[in-house]
């Protein structure tokens, strides 16, 4: 009887396993966004999502054809404000000037048509004085 | 009162300092005096802690705002419960209430260990002081919670989302869980250190280690339900780094759980669980650097400070001294046993870690790789939830599996035949059970009807061994007194399964529709029509609460509301959803107006029904039930613990 345990089989099977799933994803599946600061975007285009905090003035409605306008900017320190027309289900209601966001959309042209906002949620007991 | 808080801090560092030193001093020269010296002081350093944490818990019950931290996170207005729920809501009430858990639970398990594993605990003194002045350092030097200023007229107050008695519970809870992975650290390292990387550090920290799985999984729970009711998004959990964080160790620890039977009943994987322990602790410690340290954005905005840099410091240097204890202690760890079959127990166990490990370490890539990518590519990408749920499905559903089949396959050696004999009843079900579904139309989610499948054979299988087991012994309550380790095991594995199914049913078969309304428009979803009533607009003490009232049809009758609060102080927006759970339904009807002109009277709303969500909820309080049950104190088991371990001290 052979006394070689499976072990390093069963080990070695897994790790090509894994491995091997994470190279279908990454090959088929796999989709990352560029996430940037107002600063960086330099010649970007296309999709990607940009974490700035949000500068107004806030003009327009979501649910119009003209979309809910406002400009991003960095959080730490000074950069150009993108223009940003969002279209969609209505921005949630920590969104405000002033307030750190994630915006995702198409870049072009200067200009972020954006599909989602995410609002830094208050997941802790910050000081309000924060801005956060 | 705030220099007694800070002169307390300083005696807990100086005493972790020496219990530190002094205990290793005498491990190494095996001097006994020197050694109950040095586990004197970890028991003293608990005290001055606890003397800390009283002068900073009257400080915020009494609204001391001469304490910058009380003025930072409370205000006048807050009930005292809510107050004290600000101790761990900062960041530094939140690292003593660490320190004082650390403390506490190391002087609690080293008193209850010493005589029995005197010559273990001699070094888990040294390292569990050594954990202790890293955190008592952070506070006295770093992020003190004793700072004080001229007391203002009031302070900040607290955000008018976070005063929820679920976020008064989800942070302790944690918290408990985190630290409590520090025990089983200390005693592996212990263990090694000492030599005695036999079995017995592994039974001297069962319970511990179940307890602080069962908080952490319990308080991720609670969390999640914090975001679905109050959040207003429709979801419970978005995958996001700061979440990540908390279910990481959990994964990790569950992987633990499961290979230290292994090396209980046949002493193999000592290295693996060396390694797990381990991974579980420092996963703990770098999720607090990922949250404090800013390095990855999150939609979790935690205030940024300076010790994001110090926690990274001691994440890689307990990662090294664990590894290299590792390395040193190789020749200890080797298995008295190998494994005999790719199908039995053992192997089954094996899967079952290797695809929790899987999991666990393909969230925390998903976590770093935006710092990968700025490293590596100059430009951060991130990865969002259609990666984790991938991943999810692929480690997920055959975890789900193996939860049926661990449990009930041979020890050693199992042959298929008997395998599929023994699962007959199972597999029947599950059959049924799949084929069922998609009569009723659940194949419209593929993923969806292979967790219910595998839900209902992991099911299956947990009734026939309580069935069978009751036959034995005549009755289920005598049936878990006699092994409340297994069958505290199954009733944790039925929790998983209503975990499972919940998540399935809430995402793989939800509907959700938008409308625009106004007054007497209405909109249908999934059986339901929801007619718009009234808008109004009300001022309460704290706020403006702006409300679209709809009347609700169809499934069910009656009236919800939902809008949004404006509220005066902190000047704080919020949103309020409204939920009509269906018991008998098994469902959620989920209304989100997240647009409500009162001047037009136009709403724009969000209907969601979300079938079998509750099952979550409940899973939780299975959860709690199963480790609860399987925690419990057992003669028995401590019957077999003094005979097994009374040899080795021999």
């Amino acid at each position: 009887m052979s006394t070689r345990s499976p072990a390093r089989l069963v080990v070695a099977l897994a790790v090509a396993g894994v491995l091997a799933v994470f190279l279908l994803y990454t090959a088929v599946a796999g989709h990352s966004t560029p996430t940037l600061t107002p600063s960086q975007l330099g010649a970007h285009s296309g999709k990607l999502a940009i974490v700035g905090v949000v500068v107004g003035p806030s003009r327009g409605d979501s649910h119009s054809a003209r979309g809910l306008r406002f400009g991003l900017r960095n959080i730490v320190g000074s950069s150009k404000v993108v223009p940003v027309v969002y279209r969609g289900d209505s921005p949630p209601p920590l969104f405000t000037v002033g307030r750190n966001v994630v915006v995702s959309g198409s870049y072009a042209n200067g200009r972020l048509a954006a599909n989602s906002i995410v609002t830094k949620c208050p997941s802790k007991y910050t000081a309000t004085t924060s801005g956060a | 009162m705030a220099d007694l808080g800070r002169a307390a801090l300083v005696v807990s560092l100086g005493l972790s300092v020496y219990a530190l030193v002094a205990g290793a001093t005498a491990a190494i020269t095996s001097r006994r005096r020197l050694a109950t010296s040095a586990r004197n002081a970890l028991f003293c350093c608990f005290g001055s802690t606890l003397i800390a944490a009283v002068v900073l818990a009257s400080a915020l019950v009494r609204h001391d705002f001469s304490f910058t931290y009380v003025a930072q996170h409370t205000n006048r207005t807050l009930t005292t419960p809510y107050a004290l729920s600000a101790f761990w809501g900062g960041q530094e009430g939140s690292l003593l209430l660490w320190l004082l858990v650390l403390t506490g639970y190391g002087s609690l398990a080293v008193a209850l260990n010493r005589k029995l594993l005197r010559d273990l605990t001699v070094w888990v003194v040294p390292v569990l002081a050594g954990i202790g002045t890293f955190f008592a350092f952070v506070l006295v030097a770093v992020a003190s919670p004793f700072g004080t200023q001229t007391a203002p007229l009031d302070g900040n107050g607290l955000t008018p989302s976070l005063q929820n008695p679920y976020m008064v519970a989800h942070p302790p809870m944690l918290y408990l869980g985190y630290v409590g992975l520090s025990i089983p650290f200390a005693f592996a390292a212990g263990a090694m250190l000492s030599g005695r990387t036999d079995e017995r550090w592994i039974v001297a920290t069962r319970r511990w280690t179940l307890a602080a799985w069962a908080f952490l999984g319990f308080g991720q729970l609670l969390g999640a339900h914090w975001a679905y009711v109050e959040v207003g998004w429709g979801g419970y959990y978005a995958w996001d780094p700061v979440e990540n964080a908390a279910l990481m160790p959990w994964l990790a620890a569950t992987a633990f759980l499961h290979s230290v039977m292994i090396q209980e009943r046949k002493g193999m994987l000592k290295v693996w669980n060396m390694v797990l322990v381990a991974l579980a602790f420092e996963l703990s410690v770098f999720g607090t650097f990922l949250t404090r340290s800013g390095v990855v954005n999150s939609i979790h905005s935690f205030s940024k400070s300076p010790i994001g840099s110090w926690f990274l410091a001691f994440v890689v240097i307990s990662t090294v001294f664990s590894l290299a204890l590792i390395m040193w202690r190789l020749p200890l760890l080797k298995a008295r046993t190998k494994l005999e079959s790719a199908l039995s127990r053992e192997a089954t166990f094996l899967y079952n870690n290797l695809l929790l490990v899987a999991l666990c370490l393909t969230v925390l890539w998903g976590v770093l790789f935006p710092i990968v990518t700025q490293v590596f590519k100059g430009e951060t990408r991130t990865i969002g939830r259609p990666y984790y749920d991938f991943f999810l499905r692929v480690f997920g559903l055959p975890l789900l599996l193996l939860m049926g089949i661990g449990p009930l396959i041979a020890w050693r050696k199992a042959s298929f035949r008997g395998l599929v004999k023994l699962l007959a009843w199972p597999i029947a079900v599950s059959i049924l059970c799949g084929v069922a579904l998609v009569l009723v139309g659940a194949g419209s989610s593929k993923p969806g009807l292979i967790a219910y499948t595998f839900s209902s054979f992991v099911l299956a299988t947990i009734v026939l061994e309580l069935v069978r087991g009751t036959r034995a012994v005549g009755s289920v309550f005598t049936l878990i007194s006699r092994n409340r380790r297994r069958y505290g095991g199954y009733v944790v594995h039925a929790a998983i399964v209503l975990l499972a199914i919940g998540i399935a049913g809430s995402s793989a078969y939800g509907t959700s529709t938008r409308a625009r309304l106004t007054p007497g428009q209405s909109v249908s979803v999934a059986g339901y029509t929801l007619s718009l009533r009234d808008v109004r607009r009300t001022q309460v003490p704290n706020a403006t609460e702006t409300r679209a009232v709809f009347d609700v049809g169809g499934r069910w009758h009656g009236t919800l509301a939902s809008g949004d609060n404006q509220y005066i102080f902190p000047p704080e927006p919020s949103r309020e959803v409204g939920i009509k759970t269906s018991w008998t339904r098994a469902e959620d009807l989920y209304v989100i107006a997240d647009d409500v002109n009162v001047k037009t009277h136009v709403v724009f709303v969000q209907v969601l029904v979300k079938p079998l969500v509750n099952l979550i909820w409940v899973a939780g309080i299975v959860f709690l039930l199963g480790a609860g049950i399987a925690l419990w104190p057992d003669a028995r088991e401590q019957r077999r613990l003094v005979t097994r371990l009374a040899p080795a001290q021999a």
